[in-house]
């Protein structure tokens, strides 16, 4: 495939959207034709350079979908030669699926909700507020998310046998809220300042409290950056690997993330069709939730204010 | 469809601190109840997070071991000189630079960039399916992008087969350069974050600015480097951040691909960490170099703090 | 305006009191219920020990009415199993009513405490005295006292592909007398059977204790040297013979003699060998376990019929043939119970069941062990079950057992360590030694004998 950006032989089709989109030429009074043409030379530029990049993304995610099809998939990426699901049904039983996947729904979903609430909660006031002590905990929450996770799991293992929270699902997902939390708070945060306090102050006169200013009016101004924050905070979440491979240890409770390691042992056993067929399964509630979010957000994967048209 | 927009007017960088309401007599108590939402997320990170750290820095100085001993106890600095002296662990170190700086600081920011910017000009089709799919290699967990590029990254995978259809030399890089081959993984899981950031950046920079850019003459190179990039400055910021620190303590796409291995190849901090504290028993000592790399994180966002300290 | 402080408040109180009240939902502590963990293998088609366990269990559940028994399969490889299984048994939580130790775990686990002394048990329990006095030692500690009943031992030798040995030209009932033999076969097959790995021999962390012991006590107790000094109650370091053995390792895989490195050094190596190298025939000579052809029986992973006309075995040779002229090394695991558990007089039922004659015969046979008990030793049902167990039952006279130690465990990841920095090149021999002596003094506090 080549990048050569060289405008297409193929005359851009001039859909109604495309024109709607035209540049406000009557602003500028420059002919109109020019800068159209430079407009699409970009546009295509813009798009040839996206596709080539899209394909090298796309190769690994072909692997997935091929040889969950596959009953004979090997490495290398092939087309299947008679797809089937039998992949799917192979793995589409309690012990795999199920069982795992409630049980991070279960983590994750409790999980995502406490680092929201109270990330919500705790970017509120620092927002709006003055006081000498946001700055110092603004700093500290920021300072904190700079921590690799990673490095505390020894000591909070221990912690945990100490105050009995090992092997609890719960304990899991308060460990997993809590690593998500400064982060959360600091794009929460950045996300309110963004909203002008003018269109709450409309709501005081109103007669609303704060909370009700939060919810009604800050909130919904916040879709996208919320958006980003819990989509973020679930899949940080949803595949996160170590912590529950630490705190977890009956094989009952473990979620996904760590029974498809432990089930396919390490990429070893050669069920590879099986392995992917099981990944899909394990990854469509994540994107399902993102496809969802970002429908009511106003479509758009661009979180920041929506399309630009 | 209902498309939020930014203010259309061009505004300050940052915007200026909200005032206290005017108006309203305020008592002392009130003044400090109005903080309260504070308090749920704040004792989350008390006990979830200062504990840790703090139990951390406790065990850093023991020890300990998982297993073949009755008692810890204290010695010292005796985990932290062995740590120098050990080539292993400046053999990690080393690693842990080369993989931040080609996967976070080179790698995801300017690819994530180089799309969001693409994007703005991109046909809506283009830009949908393309940013579909960094997403998707976004949103696979971990483990599973770890097995993803280990079939891409496999002597026998798919990398190789396009080698061969370009008549370019085989690889094989999960054996002899492996952390070069869990850099792109890296690289190809975490851009699409970044892309995220530099969307809604770009987005918010108002029409009329790159408009009037254009008219004045500017070609695009110009308007990245005089225009855009100064407008977004903040989320450059925010997001090489952000990025490094994830990088820093990346274990699980390592783990799946190479176990650290071949040798102690691919053997990152995180990484060599836990083979220390789990594989060899040494609870004391992994905890030492936890320690280590939670005060170069610590470091790290240091730095970052004084670079955006009027952000705050 | 309604104060909302009260609604904050309310909020982190209630999370606060979650987590301080943490009412565990761990693992139910129920009095009725044994919790047994053991190692599943990451292979799933390979359910030898889930097998047998299952129907150990239904006995116990049937004779003991109202007791039940709970599986707690751990799915990793087998370093992680020990990692994990050490976690588990911190926690009075976690802790399962009985455990599978690796013996060579034993030593190490007794000194951390994790393990509940059986000598009040193995007093009332008249089986005790059928067990062999070495699988007795085992589990021994050096207070005296016992905590790990074993339930099998195994040998190691040479098993080779009498079929790849005919298209390379070499004799079907082979008998290397040095370990140069063992190399020019290795060439021969790779010379003239070039689709197939010649020799494999299990190296590197990944494989863990397999590569320690199949892989590189095979070779040093087949030397003059030793690991240990039981002399000088010492560890040994710079011998000789270490080094000689890690240059067999060397060589091995400078000569592309061994399986691909990457693939040798893949955490699913020991599987793969067992239930598709060898049954595939992809594989001309392995020096493994006595007890691989288990999955080649009908309860196995892999059942392969043929497995008794193909394969042939021949004992470890030591290095140029000095007396006695042949190596092994033997190992076995034990039931052990975990003192944080709260169910101890249970667990021991449970270890009764499973050491009843005809269930340590079963698993015998299942498991391809090699008997602990002399009444089981003597069965013919047993000795009749699977070919070769008379082969690797008689390598018992010249085996080697590795250092029944606390510090043996982290010995043997040093020594792993080593053998993977010789197998991927990036140390020779001499350097990988090196490394290994540096290790040991640091584990031992320099509590080491040069030789």
């Amino acid at each position: 495939m080549t990048d050569a950006p060289a405008p297409a032989p193929t005359p851009a089709r001039t859909s109604p959207r495309a024109r709607l989109l035209a540049p406000r030429t009557a602003v500028t009074g420059t002919p109109r034709t020019p800068r159209l043409t430079r407009q699409r030379r970009q546009r295509l530029a813009a798009d040839a350079g996206l596709l080539v990049m899209a394909a090298a993304f796309v190769v690994p995610l072909l692997w997935l979908v091929f040889a969950s099809l596959d009953a004979k998939a090997k490495l290398r990426v092939s087309p299947p030669s008679s797809p089937t699901l039998d992949n799917f049904s192979a793995v589409w039983t309690d012990e795999i699926t199920f069982t795992p996947m409630l049980n991070s729904f279960l983590i994750c979903g409790s999980g995502t909700l406490m680092t929201m609430v109270c990330a919500a909660l705790a970017a509120y006031p620092l927002s709006r507020y003055r006081s000498r002590y946001a700055r110092p905990y603004l700093l500290g929450v920021l300072f904190t998310t700079c921590l690799p996770i990673t490095a505390v799991m020894v000591p909070v293992y221990s912690l945990f046998v100490q105050i009995n929270l090992i092997d609890t699902m719960y304990g899991t997902a308060f460990f997993l809220a809590t690593s998500q939390l400064p982060f959360a708070i600091w794009l929460m945060k950045n996300f309110m300042d963004g909203v002008p306090v003018v269109l709450e102050e409309a709501a005081w006169t109103d007669g609303a409290n704060w909370f009700q200013a939060l919810v009604r009016v800050i909130v919904p101004l916040m879709g996208p950056g919320i958006t980003v924050v819990t989509i973020y905070s679930f899949i940080m979440m949803w595949g996160n690997f170590f912590v529950p491979f630490m705190l977890l240890l009956d094989p009952e409770k473990l979620p996904a993330s760590v029974s498809i390691y432990t089930f396919f042992g390490n990429y070893g056993v050669v069920a590879y069709g099986e392995l992917a067929a099981f990944s899909i399964l394990y990854s469509t509630p994540v994107l399902l939730l993102y496809i969802l979010i970002s429908r009511r957000l106003g479509g758009g994967f661009t979180l920041g204010g929506g399309v630009k048209g | 469809m209902s498309v939020t927009k930014a203010p259309a007017a061009p505004r300050e960088p940052r915007p200026d601190e909200p005032p206290v309401r005017q108006g309203r007599p305020y008592e002392s108590a009130r003044r400090y109840a109005r903080w309260l939402p504070v308090a749920p997320g704040t004792v989350l990170l008390l006990l979830f997070l200062i504990g840790p750290i703090g139990y951390c820095v406790y065990l850093a100085f023991t020890d300990l071991q998982l297993t073949g001993q009755a008692n810890a106890s204290f010695v010292g600095l005796d985990n932290f000189t062995r740590a120098f002296g050990d080539e292993d662990f400046v053999n990690a170190v080393v690693l842990t630079l080369v993989f931040t700086l080609v996967s976070s600081i080179i790698g995801q920011n300017t690819l994530g960039l180089t799309l969001a910017a693409l994007m703005q000009r991109a046909s809506k089709t283009v830009r949908t399916v393309t940013g579909a799919i960094v997403i998707c290699a976004w949103v696979v967990p971990e483990i599973v992008a770890g097995f993803l590029l280990y079939t891409f990254f496999h002597r026998r995978g798919t990398l190789n087969e396009v080698l061969d259809f370009l008549h370019l030399p085989d690889q094989n890089w999960l054996f002899t350069l492996p952390i070069l081959a869990v850099s792109f993984a890296n690289i190809w899981r975490g851009t699409a974050f970044s892309m995220l950031v530099y969307s809604a950046a770009l987005s918010e920079i108002p029409d009329e600015v790159t408009e009037s850019a254009q008219i004045d003459g500017a070609n695009a190179w110009q308007r990245l480097i005089h225009v855009t990039l100064p407008m977004i400055r903040r989320s450059i910021g925010t997001n090489l951040m952000l990025n490094t620190l994830q990088t820093l303590s990346v274990f699980g796409l390592i783990w799946a691909m190479t176990r650290g291995g071949p040798g102690n190849r691919s053997e990152t901090l995180p990484v060599f960490m836990y083979d220390q504290a789990f594989n060899k028993a040494l609870i004391g000592y992994g905890t030492a170099v936890a320690l280590l790399l939670l005060v170069v994180g610590g470091l790290f966002s240091v730095v970052y703090l004084r670079l955006m300290r009027e952000e705050v | 305006m309604r104060p909302t402080a009260p609604l904050a408040l309310a909020l982190s109180a209630v999370l606060t009191a979650g987590v301080l009240t943490g009412c565990s939902l761990g693992p139910d502590d129920d009095p009725n219920t044994v919790e047994i963990a053991f190692p599943k293998d990451i292979d799933n088609n390979v359910t030898v020990r889930d097998d047998y366990l299952a129907y150990v269990a239904k006995q116990f559940e049937k004779a003991n009415p109202g007791k039940k028994v709970k599986l707690v399969p751990i799915q990793a490889p087998q370093n992680d199993y020990y990692t994990k299984i050490q976690i588990m048994m911190r926690s009075p939580n976690t802790a399962p009513d009985l455990v599978y130790e690796d013996t060579f775990l034993l030593q190490s686990d007794i000194e951390s405490g994790y393990l509940q002394p059986l000598d009040k048990y193995l007093d009332k329990w008249d089986d005790w005295s059928k067990f062999e006095d070495t699988a007795k030692q085992a589990g021994e500690s050096e207070d005296g006292k016992t905590y790990g009943v074993p339930d099998g031992t195994d040998t190691r030798g040479l098993w080779f592909n009498k079929k790849i040995f005919m298209k390379a030209g070499l004799p079907t009932d082979w008998a290397p007398k040095t370990w140069d033999d063992v190399l020019e076969a290795a060439r021969a097959v790779k010379k003239n059977v070039p689709d197939v790995t010649p020799f494999n021999i299990f190296t590197g962390k990944a494989a863990g204790e397999a590569a320690a012991m199949q892989g590189f006590e095979m070779l040093l107790y087949g030397t003059q040297d030793q690991l240990y000094d039981e002399k000088s109650k010492k560890w040994v370091v710079g011998s000789e013979g270490f080094r000689d053995s890690l240059e067999f390792v060397d060589t091995v895989f400078k000569e592309k003699l061994g399986p691909h490195v990457s693939d040798a050094l893949s955490p699913d190596i020991q599987t793969q060998v067992m239930t598709d190298h060898l049954p595939k025939e992809k594989l001309a000579i392995a020096l493994d376990g006595s007890w691989i052809n288990q999955q080649w029986i009908k309860t196995g992973g892999a059942p392969w019929p043929e497995w008794s006309e193909t394969m042939g075995v021949a004992p470890m040779p030591t290095q140029n043939g000095q007396e006695p002229g042949k190596t092994s090394m033997s190992g076995g695991w034990a039931w052990s119970i975990p003192k944080k558990s709260g169910n101890h007089d249970l667990a021991w039922k449970m270890i009764e069941t499973l050491q009843q004659p005809e269930n340590a015969r079963e698993w015998c046979i299942r498991g391809s062990q090699i008997a602990v008990r002399e009444d089981v030793a003597r069965d013919r049902k047993y000795l009749n079950a699977i070919p070769r167990t008379k082969f690797f039952t008689d390598l018992v006279d010249v085996t080697h057992y590795r250092p029944a130690l606390p510090l043996y465990p982290r010995v043997s990841e040093a020594i792993t360590v080593a053998m993977e920095k010789v197998t991927t090149g990036d140390a020779t021999p001499a350097q990988g030694a090196r490394s290994y002596d540096k290790q040991v003094r640091s584990i031992t506090d320099g509590a080491v004998i040069k030789r």
